[in-house]
């Protein structure tokens, strides 16, 4: 999952950042509203945390300009607590949701997964399929209420498989949305990663929730529960 | 560049006014005495000539006037009238005694003039300082008619005199008037401006601080601007203590937390004088940094809001409702919650737009944060139970509600914001805190729907 993390104050940026990639998140930092829409533009997101007192381009006109050019991510507005035309200027541009500073950054990691499972239309934090339960907010996986050990790096992959539901995700788009620009990108690792999850999620090999669609990707082969 | 003062402004129109004003009238009166003049002048004209024609004796051998005509003036040299009779063909045959002492030249005779008809000469149209009149007559001499022209003159000069003197008198009796109505002028508008110079001066004495408010003695059109400006001055006095308040309060419940932290993070000293460091407690630490953030929060938003506003300003309570309302329905869409918002688009809260969103803004998000599946809003004009509130804002939820302890702990305002309040406690204390600014009411309650009620009583439009 990639996010966009813009915020002027570089401490605040870098303990978002910090904290966000030990959650597992690979994130893109932007200090000024330019910078911003730069991002946005250029990248493909699953998220946005935007501060709203932004230099160059304030940030609610960074997310009316998004909005427009059809970048729809889910995003996340910050501001101080009792500023509430703040808030509803930027809920009104086309925010998602706020959270207001100082907070702690467990609400902030719990804000971020409920906006990344409603934009993919699941509305409670468990995914399940079959006997895999997939708990976002925990990040737990279960066969069978078995708790399945996983690395970080596969528990990312079978979230964003799971999360993106029956549609063919691409290598490409796996190694977008989990990894940083500077990772080498080389497939095999994708593959590797994906043979390891099939052999913890389905030791036996009797219920292939993950397909390989030749020449495009993979794809989540859920059970409904 | 300095603007003009009301005095001087008043003043210079006033004189304006006078100068044309004054100033046709006497141009008025001139034309008229000129014109009275030059026909008195006629008429002193027409009784010479008169005199003259009465003068005229018949004798055989045709006429005769005696030397010295019947008039005074006539036989004295220099006396300024003058008489000769002619012919129409120009021929003169008598002359007064002053008109040949004198050597006094005629104007030429007008031509076609009428038997039995007067004509008069202004000789300054033609550069001889003398009125001329002319009579032409038929006069029967023994049987036989002839037609003689009788005329007249006079010098100017006695005339030009009188209205020299009537200009001086009428000149001097009009700037009389004129500075006879300046002084007057001048004195009213000094009296009338008095309770203007007499704020402008109490307006100096507020700031040395020699008062704290306009005495209130005003005329009726100054009220409005002198309560203004005591109601600007009583919310300048107001936010400064706030904004004092804040601080005072800000310093000393951060003072409490600090120390704690201070102690935690102390280097403890032990018997042997070797020095070790204590444990970090992380969620002591914690504890202090939550109490001093919404402290810091709590102060401050106490400190920024505007407060009540001195004129005017009227916010419409259901617009901004409705637009928290949408914004939080977004921030909320995971709950498909069933939200209403009814009320009188036309009920106004007398105060600044911020402040309304401040308070309905964190009412409505602990609304939508704590209901199940309700969120209702009624805007209605204040009961009669409230005469000085217009506005009162009713939100009920579905959710737990509010305890009764937290009720009584967020309503005992005037605290410092130091009890670390949590759950609706936050937003709620701020809200009480901007309400009670604005002279409102807050009331905290059980909802029919099941969770809790609150109700905002607001000043607003009349």
């Amino acid at each position: 999952m990639r996010i966009l993390i813009v915020e002027d104050e570089q401490a605040l940026r870098e303990q978002l950042t910090t904290f966000l990639k030990g959650e597992g998140y690979v994130v893109d930092e932007a200090a000024d509203g330019e910078e911003a829409l730069y991002y946005g533009r250029e990248y493909q997101y699953d998220a946005a945390v935007i501060d709203l007192g932004l230099p160059k381009v304030d940030g609610v006109q960074v997310i009316e300009t998004l909005r427009r050019e059809e970048r729809s991510f889910p995003v996340l507005i910050l501001t101080a607590r009792s500023h509430w035309q703040d808030k509803v200027r930027g809920l009104e541009a086309g925010a998602d949701d706020y959270l207001t500073k100082p907070f702690h950054m467990e609400e902030l990691a719990a804000r971020i997964n409920a906006l990344l499972r409603r934009a993919a239309g699941h509305a409670s934090p468990v995914l399940t399929s079959g006997d895999l339960q997939l708990d976002s907010a925990k990040k737990e996986v279960r066969v069978a209420d078995e708790l399945v050990e996983l690395t970080a790096f596969e528990y990312k992959v079978l979230e964003y498989l799971m999360i993106n539901g029956d549609r063919v995700v691409s290598k490409t788009e796996l190694t977008d949305h989990l990894y940083d620009q500077d990772f080498d990108r080389d497939s095999n690792v994708i593959e590797v990663f994906v043979g390891r999850l099939r052999k913890k999620v389905d030791p036996d090999g009797s219920r292939k929730p993950i397909r390989t669609v030749r020449g495009q990707g993979y794809r989540f082969a859920g059970e409904s529960a | 560049m300095k603007r003009l003062g009301l005095q001087s402004r008043l003043l210079i129109l006033t004189l304006l006014v006078l100068g044309v004003s004054l100033g046709l009238t006497g141009a008025v009166l001139d034309a008229s005495f000129r014109a009275s003049n030059l026909a008195a002048a006629e008429e002193q004209l027409e009784l010479l000539i008169y005199s003259v024609m009465g003068a005229v004796e018949e004798v055989d051998s045709g006429l005769y006037l005696p030397e010295v005509a019947t008039t005074g003036g006539l036989s004295q040299p220099e006396s300024g009238l003058y008489a000769q009779v002619q012919t129409t063909d120009g021929d003169v045959f008598w002359r007064s005694r002053s008109a040949r002492l004198s050597d006094v030249t005629f104007a030429p005779a007008p031509g076609n003039l009428i038997p039995g008809d007067f004509r008069f000469l202004d000789g300054r149209e033609l550069e001889i300082e003398r009125f001329f009149l002319s009579y032409a007559v038929i006069w029967e001499n023994r049987g036989e008619e002839m037609e003689l022209l009788f005329r007249a003159a006079a010098d100017t000069e006695p005339f030009q005199s009188q209205v020299r003197e009537f200009r001086r008198n009428l000149w001097f009796g009009l700037l009389g008037v004129a500075a006879l109505v300046m002084l007057v002028q001048v004195i009213a508008v000094r009296v009338g401006l008095k309770p203007v110079r007499v704020m402008a001066d109490e307006v100096l004495e507020l700031e040395a601080g020699k008062r704290t408010a306009l005495s209130g003695d005003y005329p009726h059109e100054l009220t409005g601007l002198a309560e203004n400006l005591d109601r600007f001055i009583e919310h300048e006095t107001a936010s400064r203590a706030r904004h004092r308040n804040a601080l005072d309060d800000l310093a000393h419940s951060l003072k409490t937390p600090l120390a704690v932290i201070r102690n935690a993070l102390r280097v403890e000293k032990t018997g042997n004088s070797s020095v070790s460091e204590m444990p970090i407690d992380r969620v002591l630490l914690r504890d202090q940094l939550d109490r001093m953030e919404s402290t810091v929060a709590h102060q401050l938003s106490r400190a920024v809001s505007s407060g009540p506003v001195v004129v005017g300003h009227l916010t419409g309570v259901r617009k901004v409702a409705e637009r928290l309302g949408r914004a939080l329905r977004t921030a909320y869409r995971d709950k498909a919650l069933n939200v209403t918002i009814v009320g009188a688009q036309e009920l106004k809260f007398r105060g600044d737009e911020r402040d309304l969103m401040e308070i309905l803004g964190n009412l409505l998000e602990n609304a939508f944060k704590y209901t199940h599946s309700r969120v209702q809003v009624q805007v209605l004009p204040a009961p009669a139970s409230h005469p000085d509130a217009s506005v009162l804002v009713q939100l009920d939820d579905d959710g737990p509600g509010i305890p009764q302890e937290q009720q009584q702990q967020v309503l005992a305002r005037g605290g410092r914001g130091d009890t670390a309040l949590q759950g609706q406690g936050i937003g709620l204390s701020q809200v009480v805190e901007l309400v009670s600014l604005y002279g409102g009411e807050l009331q905290l309650g059980a909802s029919e729907l099941g969770g809790a009620q609150v109700k905002v009583f607001l000043p607003g439009s009349e």
